[in-house]
């Protein structure tokens, strides 16, 4: 990859020209010129890096999802009452219905808490090796949602909005501050190996912003759509074929001078050439060492699903280090079976499921946070971990698992100008709704985007009516977890 | 009015001023001066800064008593004369909450203050006269809410195209010249991609050249516009703004089967140039005006229909369905961003909190959902010439031993008619159902002069021989519009039971519906013996209808006549067996054109009350608020309790007024936008004053004025601007035109543009010569569907005829976008789209280069030519370009071609024809 002779790397250089042109226009059209964004060149490339609007502490953006709603009782809030006060109605919610029905008694994990790290943290036994990294880590305990069904969830998670049709958080950050890589897509999205969350491409959509914008999904055993050349079609005629689109293209280009979107589209079809270089390269896991695949979990043979998962987490950090500006990395789907079988929402059995669930994202997650780590990735790189909300404290009637609480769940920040070692509000006594430093999805965004150097107030983009933002009319900074 | 406060407030006002007030004062005079002396000064220090003449933050102003009363953004009114505990004004002073007390800085008001302004509040919260009265006319002032003017300044002498007057003046004020015209192949295929989505047949090309007559141009256009590829592009267009999907969309995202007739509906409407104003009514109000799958329109959202147990989920998600329904209308028809008052008044157009939730009271009875449609108007004659040949054989089917029974009764759909009978009372006898169940309806809809009046709201009064209990069982339902088991009535006793009407007056009636369950879904419970009675009053009721001349349940009426048949004679029988054999032929045809499908296209029952919410929230409502429209602009004329349609239509008919000076206007801006890439104004979807002003106003006007001139017909919009030297001129840059706009803002060239996702694919099938051209009907997939509880969409991976069909017939499934084409700025109808952003990405080239779908029709496209032209590669290539550009290839162009395709082979050709720009620009 370093070898300045290699084809990569030649394309790289020579792809400028009428490339130069190109970078003129590219997808300049509509609402770039909003007049909200900082130091936006109208007429930029989608692919260029952009101006912030203040001194950025992180370049990148790593989220973990953990789709079906991961419960935080069973994770990172620990609630002593919770224990005490097992198997008792919760005081004050008699005749309490949530999403599902009625309520059962209060129930404590069936994991137990021990504290960890320097702060001694209490974290649950179902994710070891991710407790191992609590002085790294910044809990936000206080988190509510505004719904609780799982894909207006996913939805306001991912996009601020709980309807469909909005802008992911990766399209704003990419339409925003562009991209550092001229090869690869600006913006990934790695589905979980089991298949798509519940509210499906929606988490990684552009919404109304221009499509250049829309998280591109691929992951490690799904490899990114018509990027190979079309079977029976030798490389060399392929060549051919788009020098030939080129010339043709060039010839059209002489009548109409000046014409960007003429330009835009030569322009594309050469970093289309790029990418079909360079994305199976940042896939082909090959050239992990074997310490690398151990410590990922990658090679767990016994857990092919774990091996999966932690090949996903390895091509998130591969990802991040080509300058990818927003990777966005799923644990659980919904295809394969909702309601706690392939992901996070354990109404039922609660237990039984996450005993399969946790082992799948524990080592991998852990390790990619520490291997990012180790190699300097999370000096640029903020890295979120979250999930659409929370669960309930007491356990469904009738059942042995929690149905949905959006009223307190808990998501983690790691990374760059992120505070370590510090858990910010928390949930009453057992864990049912924010009391303290209560937030909320909105905040969460704006504290992102600050990280990024954006002000989310000044962030818009006009649709419909108004200047729209990743937080609609809401959102406040969480200072406290900030460095 | 401020006198009756005064009075109802008695005493605590005289607390408040007699120990300051010489006797001699009026009550009136008294008041104000308590508000001059006391509460002024206070507002002065501590509100006017920030909510007085200079500065109305959250547009409050608390130095006018119009502005008191109605408040600002919140939509909560700052005073209500005599309920201080209803004022926001004192709620905000009040607060413990730092973030939200007023005034925002300082210590706050002191406790005397407050006490000041509550007295004063409960006083009736009189101001003197320099305050204004309670209510003032809102003044609009903004061009888009004035009326479209009729006079334009256009010369007497002028004799061009007024679109080429208003577009030159403009020009010339620049410093710029129009284009010349393009030329006759350039004009050909732009015509084609712009009306057709389609690239013009090389015949068309070279017949349109050759022609040199008077008025060909203008031929053209109307052939055009008379082709069904015209409805065909035009309806995506709509759907865009529409937000027309075939899919639920949300978490489950299950498939809407019976939503595809509104997308036939509306390429049928554009085709046959229903007049806008019809085209509008029929989409809020079509249940009345006799296009009944317009109302498809209301419902053609999104909806999320997961409902949880949650007390508050219930209440929002209805609430997010009626915003989408009157964000919807609003954006659509009048270009007003509606939805932006929801929670607070609008921050730039004059729609209060309060216009919102009116209008959500004209929605308030929709619901999504399958309604079961009767024919249509346009079947009326061949049903009626069908019923004719029908009844005609059966009289000769009768000759023989007579049966002259109708059809048995039917669980889904049964019709009694009869000769116009007076009646107050009308009843239901059910004698016998089938299995000796509690019977059951649905519905019973009895006419009088084609409207049901039976319906709840019409004030007829039910009653029965006992009610089955049951939430989806309930008298109630057997009359409240909604079909199907659900909502639906059951007798209280085994095999029997009656229901009876009775009118508030005499009616005339003639013809009576009802069924079991209209839905399809449930047969059981079905009443197979009955009389329906009817008279003045209930002693002296005779039977009007009943099962007494049905064939016995569950036969088959050809069974019977085949039964008599068979014992006659064998010449006779020959005879009878043709007659018999026509019979059902014509039976089934009749069944066929007559029989109701399911329409996606909403369901509605009168609504119970609407409130103004407070922010929004469905747990804090206030004041009940009547169905009517934004009150600056009109006023529907309706009450509180109005019946459910009148609602709808009264809007639909002051949406599609002349007199609405919004409707022509959004409208034709939108014409005008497909046409040019951008339109007269660049907020399609608001007019409001936050929209971009028009580049040419009058323009904009005088094309609305000739709208609604035509009868609102848009092909005369269309011929319009496809007549106009604006139009038709050539899109080359010029340097001139570059540098002073070259946004192309002021039209000095024809702007040039990539065809839309839709565009791409049908014109890929065209050329390649595999278009099918199937219209209408349900649509074809892109997916291989997972039926799991939350469905899910695998791009399919091959592709055969049924998927070359025009791509506005592809199943328009939201969420997930076309794996080749979506990448194209398509949209997946979560959002009303009014105008497509055009971005140019990598992916969409890795998908026109590999993707399994292009490289197909690039194969066949080879086939096509080779199979045309044999082995003669240079007439391949003339061959190519004429159907892939639209004009023979220049030399270099085809010494190239020629010496690619030899090494290369045609597919690479063709394949490479198909990424080209200049295939996909519109020239």
């Amino acid at each position: 990859m370093n070898n300045p002779l290699s084809q990569r790397n030649f394309l790289r250089h020579t792809a400028t020209g009428l490339g130069n042109i190109a970078l003129l226009s590219l997808l300049a059209r509509e609402g770039l010129l909003s007049p909200a964004r900082a130091g936006a060149d109208p007429a930029a490339n989608p692919y260029t890096p952009r101006q912030t609007h203040f001194s950025p502490k992180a370049r990148n953006v790593l989220v973990i999802f953990c789709s079906g709603a991961c419960s935080h009782l069973d994770t990172f809030d620990y609630k002593p009452e919770l224990i005490r006060l097992h198997g008792r109605p919760m005081p004050g919610a008699e005749g309490l219905r949530t999403f599902q029905g009625e309520q059962g008694d209060l129930t404590r994990s069936p994991w137990e808490f021990r504290p960890r790290g320097q702060t001694g943290k209490m974290i649950s036994e179902l994710l070891p090796n991710m407790a191992e990294l609590a002085d790294d880590l910044c809990f936000i305990h206080s988190l509510t949602s505004k719904t609780n069904t799982h894909g207006p969830g996913e939805n306001f998670m991912s996009t601020g909005n709980i309807l469909d049709g909005f802008p992911s958080m990766g399209a704003w950050v990419t339409w925003a501050l562009g991209s550092a890589s001229q090869e690869l897509p600006a913006y990934v999205a790695i589905p979980d190996p089991r298949g798509t969350p519940q509210s499906s491409v929606n988490n990684w959509g552009s919404g109304f912003l221009p499509a250049a914008f829309q998280g591109t999904d691929f992951n490690s055993s799904n490899p990114l759509r018509n990027l190979d050349i079309p079977s029976g079609v030798s490389k060399s005629t392929d060549r051919a074929t788009r020098s030939f689109l080129n010339r043709l293209n060039r010839l059209h280009l002489e009548k109409y001078p000046g014409d960007t979107d003429l330009a835009a589209r030569i322009s594309s079809y050469e970093l289309a050439a790029r990418m079909q270089l360079s994305v199976p390269d940042v896939t082909d896991l090959s050239t992990e060492p074997a310490s690398i695949l151990r410590m990922y979990g990658a090679d767990d043979t016994r857990n092919p699903l774990k091996a999966a998962f932690a090949r996903n987490c390895i091509l998130a950090r591969r990802l991040i280090e080509q300058g990818v500006r927003f990777v966005q990395l799923f644990n659980g789907a919904y295809q394969t079976g909702g309601e706690g079988v392939s992901n996070w929402d354990g109404h039922k059995v609660l237990k039984e499921q996450y005993s399969k669930h946790g082992p799948v994202l524990d080592q991998p997650a852990a390790a990619l946070i520490r291997d990012m780590k180790s190699r300097g990735l999370l000096e640029d790189t903020v890295v979120l971990w979250c999930t659409e909300f929370g669960r309930m404290p007491t356990f469904q009637k009738g059942a042995s698992g929690r149905d949905h609480n959006p009223d307190g769940f808990t998501a983690f920040l790691t990374g760059a100008g992120v505070r370590k070692g510090f858990s910010y509000g928390a949930t009453d006594e057992f864990g049912y709704r924010a009391v303290e430093d209560v937030a909320t999805v909105y905040d969460l965004h704006a504290t992102v985007l600050h990280l990024l150097g954006l002000d989310h107030t000044r962030l818009t983009f006009y649709h419909n009516g108004f200047e729209r933002r990743l937080t609609d009319v809401h959102g406040h900074l969480i200072r406290d977890v900030l460095v | 009015m401020n006198q009756t406060i005064l009075r109802k407030a008695g005493f605590s006002l005289i607390a408040v001023v007699a120990w300051l007030l010489p006797q001699s004062l009026s009550a009136t005079e008294a008041a104000s001066m308590v508000f001059t002396d006391r509460i002024e000064p206070i507002l002065r220090d501590q509100c006017f800064d920030c909510h007085g003449a200079d500065k109305q933050k959250n547009q409050l102003r608390l130095d006018r008593r119009s502005d008191m009363l109605r408040g600002g953004d919140s939509g909560e009114p700052a005073v209500v004369p005599g309920h201080p505990g209803q004022s926001y004004l004192l709620r905000k002073i009040r607060t413990d909450k730092d973030s939200e007390r007023m005034p925002p800085k300082g210590p706050g008001l002191d406790e005397d203050q407050i006490k000041l302004i509550a007295d004063w509040i409960e006083a009736g919260a009189v101001t003197p006269e320099s305050y204004g009265p309670d209510a003032e006319e809102t003044s609009i002032d903004h061009w888009a809410f004035l009326a479209v003017p009729e006079d334009f300044p256009i010369p007497t002498d002028y004799t061009g195209s007024p679109i080429d007057f208003f577009i030159g003046r403009r020009l010339k004020e620049k410093g710029l010249d129009p284009s010349p015209e393009a030329s006759a192949t350039t004009l050909i295929r732009r015509a084609y991609m712009v009306l057709h989505g389609l690239p013009a047949p090389p015949e068309v090309i070279r017949s349109f050249v050759a022609d040199q007559s008077e008025g060909k141009w203008e031929r053209t256009v109307d052939s055009l516009l008379s082709h069904p590829a015209y409805g065909e592009k035009w309806a995506s267009h709509w759907l865009d703004v529409a937000r027309f999907g075939e899919t639920h969309g949300f978490e489950t995202n299950r498939e809407r089967p019976h939503a595809w007739h509104y997308r036939d509906w509306v390429i049928e409407a554009i085709n046959h140039d229903m007049p806008y104003d019809r085209f509008v009514k029929a989409q809020i109000a079509g249940d009345v005006i006799g296009e009944p799958v317009g109302t498809s329109f209301l419902v053609a959202g999104p909806n999320d229909i997961v409902k949880g147990q949650d007390p508050k989920l219930g209440p929002m998600q209805r609430m997010n369905e009626l915003d989408d329904m009157i964000n919807t209308t609003g954006t659509a028809f009048l270009g007003l961003t509606l939805g932006c008052a929801r929670c607070h008044n609008h921050k730039f157009d004059p729609v209060s909190q309060k216009d919102y939730y009116a209008i959500q009271a004209v929605f308030a009875g929709v619901q999504h959902g399958d309604r079961m449609i009767e024919s249509q108007d346009e079947d009326a004659g061949s049903i009626a010439a069908l019923t004719d040949r029908l009844h005609a054989l059966g009289k000769e089917l009768d000759n023989w031993p007579s049966s002259g029974l109708r059809d048995p009764v039917s669980a889904s759909w049964n019709e009694e008619k009869f000769n116009p009978t007076e009646a107050r009372v009308l009843r239901f006898v059910i004698h016998e159902t089938s299995g000796n169940a509690e019977p059951c309806i649905d519905e019973i809809e009895i006419y009088q002069d084609g409207e049901n009046i039976a319906l709840a709201h019409s004030g007829v009064s039910v009653t029965s021989s006992g009610d089955f209990e049951h939430p989806l069982h309930k008298l109630g339902h057997i009359n409240d519009g909604r079909l199907g088991n659900s909502r639906s009535w059951i007798a209280a006793t085994r095999g029997s039971g009656w229901v009876q009407f009775t009118f508030p007056e005499t009616v005339s009636i003639d013809r009576i519906v009802w069924a079991r369950d209209r839905q399809g879904q449930f047969s059981d419970r079905l009443p197979v013996e009955y009389e329906i009675m009817a008279g003045i009053s209930g002693d002296s009721l005779v039977r009007i209808a009943g099962s007494h001349d049905r064939l016995p349940p569950g036969s088959d009426r050809s069974a019977f006549y085949a039964r008599v048949i068979g014992k006659l004679d064998p010449d006779e029988r020959g005879r009878a067996t043709q007659i018999l054999r026509q019979w059902e032929k014509t039976k089934l045809e009749l069944r066929e054109l007559t029989q109701p499908v399911k329409v996606y296209a909403g369901l509605f029952e009168q609504p119970g009350p609407t409130h103004r919410l407070y922010r929004g929230e469905p747990d804090a409502p206030r004041e009940q608020v009547g169905p009517d429209t934004v009150q600056v602009l009109g006023r529907l004329g309706l009450t509180r309790d109005s019946p459910e349609q009148d609602r709808r239509l009264a809007l639909a008919r002051w949406i599609a007024s002349d007199e609405n000076p919004l409707t022509a206007r959004v409208m034709v801006n939108r014409i005008w936008q497909f046409h040019f890439g951008r339109g007269l104004i660049d907020t399609p979807n608001d007019f409001g004053r936050n929209g971009v002003p028009p580049s040419h106003p009058q323009l904009l006007d005088w094309l609305a004025c000739e709208f609604m001139n035509s009868g609102w017909s848009m092909k005369h919009v269309h011929r319009l601007i496809l007549t106009s030297k604006t139009w038709k001129q050539s899109s080359l840059p010029t340097k001139a035109g570059m540098q002073a706009d070259a946004g192309t803002v002021l039209l000095w060239r024809y702007p040039t543009r990539r065809l839309d996702a839709e565009g791409i694919r049908d014109s890929i099938l065209s050329v390649a010569g595999t278009l099918n051209s199937d219209a209408g009907g349900p649509g074809f997939s892109a997916f291989e569907v997972e039926l799991e509880n939350v469905r899910h969409y695998h791009p399919r991976s091959d592709y055969g005829p049924e998927e070359w069909r025009r791509m506005i017939y592809m199943t328009k499934v939201r969420q997930e976008k076309d794996s080749v084409f979506g990448a194209f700025d398509c949209p997946d109808a979560s959002q009303v789209i009014p105008k497509r952003s055009r971005s140019t990405t990598p992916i969409q080239a890795l998908n026109l280069l590999n993707s399994r779908f292009v490289t197909q029709q690039a194969s066949l496209y080879a086939a096509r030519l080779q199979k045309e032209c044999g082995d003669d590669l240079n007439a391949v290539i003339r061959r190519a370009w004429m159907l892939s550009f639209g004009r023979n290839p220049g030399q270099e162009e085809s010494a190239m071609a020629v010496e690619f395709a030899s090494e290369h082979g045609l597919d690479q050709l063709t394949r490479a024809l198909l990424n080209a720009n200049e295939f996909l620009f519109i020239p």
